[in-house]
């Protein structure tokens, strides 16, 4: 037995030994051109290791030393064209003592004639606190059938994504339009939709499955917001079809022949609208509440013949007061963006919770902008009355939904950038004074596996903690077809006359 | 039994399985072949350490993922049917060594019923929804089975099979049951244990067969129990119970048991003459079942599908030939075939024609007709079209698998379009797969090389053929997509001959006359033989007489028109006296075909 003590630190200086010293040979002018691109980005003190692999050269082996500016050093190191992989224990240390401050990247790669060295790169670490995580639902970019999809959480600051909801328990449905009060997560908007047909909404430990579909409303309930009392629910009812393109830059087309704007009373089961936000002559979509609960944000495009007048529908961004005491709302729209004037089209409007600004999506018609590569987001400032595009994180693909952290200093968003067809999730930061950070790609254990994975990343989310819902729960009910019936109020006036 | 015939008949025994696996390997190589190819581009095996991790993290999920390894040999169908062949022929091995092991040698003569689930599973795997997962699955429960008759010591084996239970239905899924119940029988009939410890040993198993689903809950909560029961995926389709597999696993324990309760037979005739009249029997039920179950008019479909996915239009042709393929997808791929070897206008008529859905298949929610659809309109240079259906039939694939087939229309598509991050993205996917990586590494050179793509005759045809500018696909006006394309190149002889035989399988002369002019820059030599039949039905319905016709259509034609229409207006059962002689014409599609 004692002779195995003795082999044993021999064993591990072998294996020390095998870690080769890095001591390049040559330098490269530029830095190197790495994925997920993380060179100059803004990260939040609590983000997972940011393991990212050089794209710009071939290498057998490849070295990163990541130094604070104000103190620490770490070395990590990946095979040949494989990402370097930081160890988390040293990386969650470095970020802690180095936030407000910045790391240099180091990047050295092993080629035939010796380790060669790039010029360091800067990773800016934010004094601004980010959530717990984020919640998304993993889609293939399909068309009109759907295989396997689910609703994951994915904790930020280590590589943890687990399953909230997939469609393997209700086989043959699709679950969708997952929606947190202002990033809480007790309470959880989702839908199912396909046989199991439900609106599922979880307060506090409790879920309940509803049906939405009344007679006075055209549809299911769809793209929920929550009111930031929790005793709403804005969403819109659309009745959606899809049409293909046959040329190449185009795909998908979405369209809303007929949609409204309704709000869900939660404690009264009954859902509110009036004619402002149900008029026939226009399509109301995409409802966002303002943080202090008072106002109603809704996209609004005059009515056109669909299919056939796809291209010709544009959405303003609008906007209708609310009273929550009450449930009314007021009689006035005001337009926010008028969008449809200059030939653009508004999607996603989405108040940042602290009331500074609003983010939406921008693209050339129509609402469903994920398919279109033109689409970009804009930045609102609702104080000054500006809007601006953010050039900062706007890409030449598609950048499209979008989700603010509950502190309002990070925001999430989606974007084709990387192969223009597969959504990944970007974040970036928003100081006080508007100055927007270079955004980054959601770090993962192996970004290989943005090359693998055939899902998109969609709906991106900001939860404050983990979410605790009990998917046999949701499938048992789902499975019964136990549902509440929403009630359209008789206090409800629709401008369609129902 | 003296040791010399037990010898003999275990020789016999040999040569049956031998011959059985021997006759499984002829149909599934020689006569269901394109079930097998059809099997394979269902899936995509990668050589992956995250996609055996996947694969593998589920309820039966190694039986799982060997299925799918085994499965990709399918791509080559004589290699798929030596593994199926072996796989069914162990199956029966294993059960008579299990059998023999618990009745005794003496019982060799009933060896034939240990063919009887290898029938059962052969007889199953005629529908291309059955996967090779159940027969695996049940491999692994007997090599288990087996495995803990080898422990010597009573106790011990009890203990063990209270661990393979639970381990065996994480690996193999529910096919654990035959497991657990072989074992119960033999602990019953041959074990060193007391009654007592045998009745707690049946109680723990049973016990834990039950518990292992329920709590499999707990760790994949994301499946319903109904799911866990089963675990892997034994039938393609998530929502369809396998009660065929159920039935299986329980003959199988049943013959065991019949094995035990049997007699002895002895020798001479007695011996040899029930052995025979089993294998006679088995024969005939083998017979029976197999070619019920066999569905030739899929084989049909698929064997074109195959040849369609090699380019071999003339074998397609000659298929044809031989016997004219009557489903919509088969007449599809045949019109394909025609098209692309300069026949169709000329020929399309010689064969049965199944309307405009013999021609351009619509979209189903379905896996496979998309796929084999989608083949049309990639060679028509609906492009994105084909990359729609390929992308709608891997979605579409019940059991939640990749296609490798899919995929790589997927980064042809993409490289077509120009879009050449995303076909980076498909073929990187491929490069680990067996088949398809040296096409992949091929393909993934050209990106980005234009000059190399243009060399490629298929792309840069595909590439001049597609749209120039954007219209929605439109699953009512096939004939208005047709023409947009033939608009922007009036040189495309494939849309304008599908335009002209859309109008034709539709009946639609109106259209007929209005899109034929369009096809003067294809520069015929003649006017194809079916529109000169056209054009002269069309002169016909508002002149007597052929003279006079403002097209060129030869004397021939025009001497048969005279003759059909004095038989057509002749006779009330012209149809027949019209088949022999003019099956092969427009005018007799357009008057008794659908």
């Amino acid at each position: 037995m004692k002779r195995y003590f003795i082999y044993l630190p021999l064993l591990l200086c072998s294996l020390a030994a095998c870690r080769e010293a890095v001591v390049p040979t040559g330098t490269t002018d530029g830095p190197p051109v790495i994925f997920p691109d993380y060179a100059g980005v803004t990260v939040p003190a609590t983000i997972a290791p940011l393991n990212f692999r050089v794209e710009s050269a071939d290498y057998a082996a490849i070295h990163a030393v990541i130094e604070g500016s104000r103190s620490g050093r770490i070395e990590a190191r990946g095979g040949r064209r494989a990402a370097v992989s930081i160890p988390p224990g040293e990386w969650k240390r470095l970020l802690a003592d180095n936030t407000g401050s910045d790391l240099s990247v180091t990047v050295s790669l092993r080629q035939p004639g010796g380790w060669i060295s790039y010029r360091p790169f800067a990773i800016h670490v934010s004094g601004y606190p980010a959530d717990y995580g984020l919640v998304y639902r993993l889609i293939p970019p399909a068309y009109e059938v759907y295989g396997k999809m689910g609703i994951y959480q994915r904790d930020l600051s280590d590589f943890t994504q687990t399953a909230l909801l997939e469609n393997t328990l209700i086989p043959g449905n699709c679950v969708n339009c997952h929606s947190f009060r202002q990033g809480r997560p007790e309470q959880m908007s989702l839908h199912i939709r396909g046989p199991y047909n439900a609106t599922v909404l979880t307060s506090d430990g409790g879920v309940d499955l509803y049906d939405t579909k009344t007679e006075q409303t055209i549809a299911n309930c769809v793209y929920p917001y929550w009111h930031p009392s929790g005793g709403y629910i804005a969403y819109s009812v659309n009745e959606t079809r899809q049409v293909f393109h046959e040329q190449r830059d185009k795909r998908i087309e979405v369209v809303d022949a007929r949609s409204d704007v309704v709000v869900y009373d939660i404690g009264k089961n009954e859902l509110l609208s009036c004619p402002q936000i149900t008029s026939q002559d226009a399509f109301e979509t995409f409802p966002a509440f303002s943080p202090d609960g008072r106002t109603l944000y809704f996209c609004s495009a005059a009515a056109r013949v669909i299919p056939e007048e796809y291209d010709q529908v544009r959405y303003d961004l609008c906007s209708i007061a609310f009273d929550p005491e009450s449930g009314t709302f007021g009689q006035e729209v005001d337009t926010l963006v008028r969008a449809a004037a200059t030939g653009k089209s508004v999607s996603f409007p989405r108040p940042s919770y602290d009331g500074r600004y609003l983010m939406y999506t921008l693209s050339d018609y129509g609402n469903f902008s994920i398919w279109h590569k033109e689409a970009d987001l804009w930045l609102l400032d609702l104080h000054a009355g500006l809007t601006r595009e953010l050039t900062e994180v706007n890409s030449s693909d598609v950048e499209s939904y979008h989700s603010w952290s509950s502190n309002s200093r990070w925001f999430v968003f989606s974007s084709r950038r990387t192969d223009g067809l597969y959504s990944r999730p970007f974040l970036a930061s928003v100081d006080e004074a508007g100055n927007v950070s270079k955004p980054f790609m959601l770090p993962q254990k192996d970004p290989g596996m943005y090359d693998s994975s055939l899902y998109s990343f969609n709906i991106p989310e900001f939860v404050t903690g983990r979410v605790e819902l009990d998917a046999r729960i949701v499938g048992r009910k789902a499975r019964s077809g136990e549902r509440i019936q929403m009630k359209y109020s008789s206090r409800a006036v629709s401008g369609r006359g129902l | 039994m003296k040791k010399q015939q037990l010898s003999a008949i275990s020789y016999v025994n040999a040569s049956l399985s031998f011959i059985f696996g021997v006759s499984v390997f002829v149909f599934f190589g020689y006569f269901y072949t394109y079930h097998l190819a059809y099997q394979e581009q269902y899936q995509m095996f990668l050589f992956t350490s995250d996609y055996m991790a996947e694969t593998t993290h589920r309820v039966g999920g190694l039986s799982e993922y060997l299925s799918r390894f085994l499965t990709q040999f399918y791509y080559t169908p004589l290699h798929g049917a030596l593994i199926i062949a072996t796989l069914l022929t162990l199956m029966q091995r294993q059960l008579l060594s299990a059998a023999l092991h618990l009745a005794g040698r003496e019982k060799n003569g009933w060896a034939s019923l240990t063919f009887v689930p290898s029938i059962f599973y052969w007889i199953l795997l005629c529908d291309e929804n059955y996967m090779l997962t159940g027969v695996i699955s049940v491999i692994m429960a007997l090599s288990a089975f087996l495995w803990s008759r080898s422990v010597r010591q009573a106790r011990v084996r009890a203990a063990c099979s209270l661990i393979m239970i639970p381990l065996l239905y994480a690996l193999a899924g529910g096919a654990v049951v035959v497991f657990g119940i072989l074992f119960i029988i033999a602990e019953a009939v041959k074990g060193g244990l007391s009654i007592r410890q045998r009745c707690l040993t049946a109680a723990g198993n049973a016990l834990l067969l039950a518990l292992s689903p329920l709590s499999a809950q707990y760790f994949f909560p994301q499946y319903p129990l109904a799911k866990l029961l089963t675990g892997a995926d034994y039938y393609r389709y998530q929502s369809v119970f396998p009660f065929s597999l159920l039935l299986l696993w329980l003959i199988i324990p049943a013959i065991v048991a019949g094995f035990r309760l049997l007699p002895a037979v002895k020798k001479g005739w007695r011996l040899w003459l029930p052995a025979g009249m089993q294998g006679v029997l088995l024969v005939f039920l083998a017979v029976l079942g197999v070619s019920g179950a066999a569905d030739w008019k899929k084989e049909e479909v698929m064997r074109y599908d195959y040849y369609v996915r090699q380019g071999n239009w003339e074998h397609i042709i000659s298929m044809a030939d031989r016997e004219a393929p009557a489903s919509p997808l088969s007449v599809a791929f045949l019109n394909l075939a025609l098209c692309r070897q300069g026949l169709m206008p000329d020929r399309m008529f010689h064969y049965f024609q199944n309307g405009a859905e013999g021609l351009l298949p619509s979209f189903v929610r379905d896996f496979s007709i998309p796929l084999m659809a989608g083949e049309v309109y990639y060679h028509l240079g609906f492009i994105n079209t084909a990359q729609r259906l390929a992308f709608e039939a891997m979605e579409a694939i019940p059991d939640f698998q990749r296609s490798a087939r899919s995929i790589k229309r997927l980064a042809e598509t993409s490289l077509i379009n120009g879009d050449y991050e995303v076909s980076r993205k498909y073929l990187r996917i491929l490069l680990h797969t067996l088949y398809y990586s040296e096409w992949a590494a091929e393909t993934l050179s050209c990106l980005h090389d234009e000059e190399r793509i243009e060399a490629n005759p298929e792309w840069a045809g595909l590439r001049k053929y597609r749209t120039k500018t954007d219209f929605l696909f439109s699953e009512k006006e096939k004939d208005m997509m047709l023409g947009l394309l033939l608009g922007q190149d009036p040189s495309n002889r494939p849309a304008y001959e599908y335009l002209m035989a859309y109008c034709l399988l539709t009946k639609d002369m109106e259209r007929f006359s209005l899109y034929y002019p369009l096809g003067r820059d294809i520069h015929y030599r003649t006017i194809p033989k079916s529109y000169q039949e056209a054009l002269i039905y069309i002169w016909g319905l508002t002149n007597n007489t052929t003279a006079g016709v403002p097209y060129a259509v030869s004397d021939e034609v025009k001497r048969q028109v005279e003759d059909y229409r004095r038989i057509y207006v002749s006779y009330p059962a012209a149809e027949q006296m019209l088949k022999s002689r003019f099956s092969g014409t427009y005018w007799y599609y357009l008057h008794y075909r659908k």
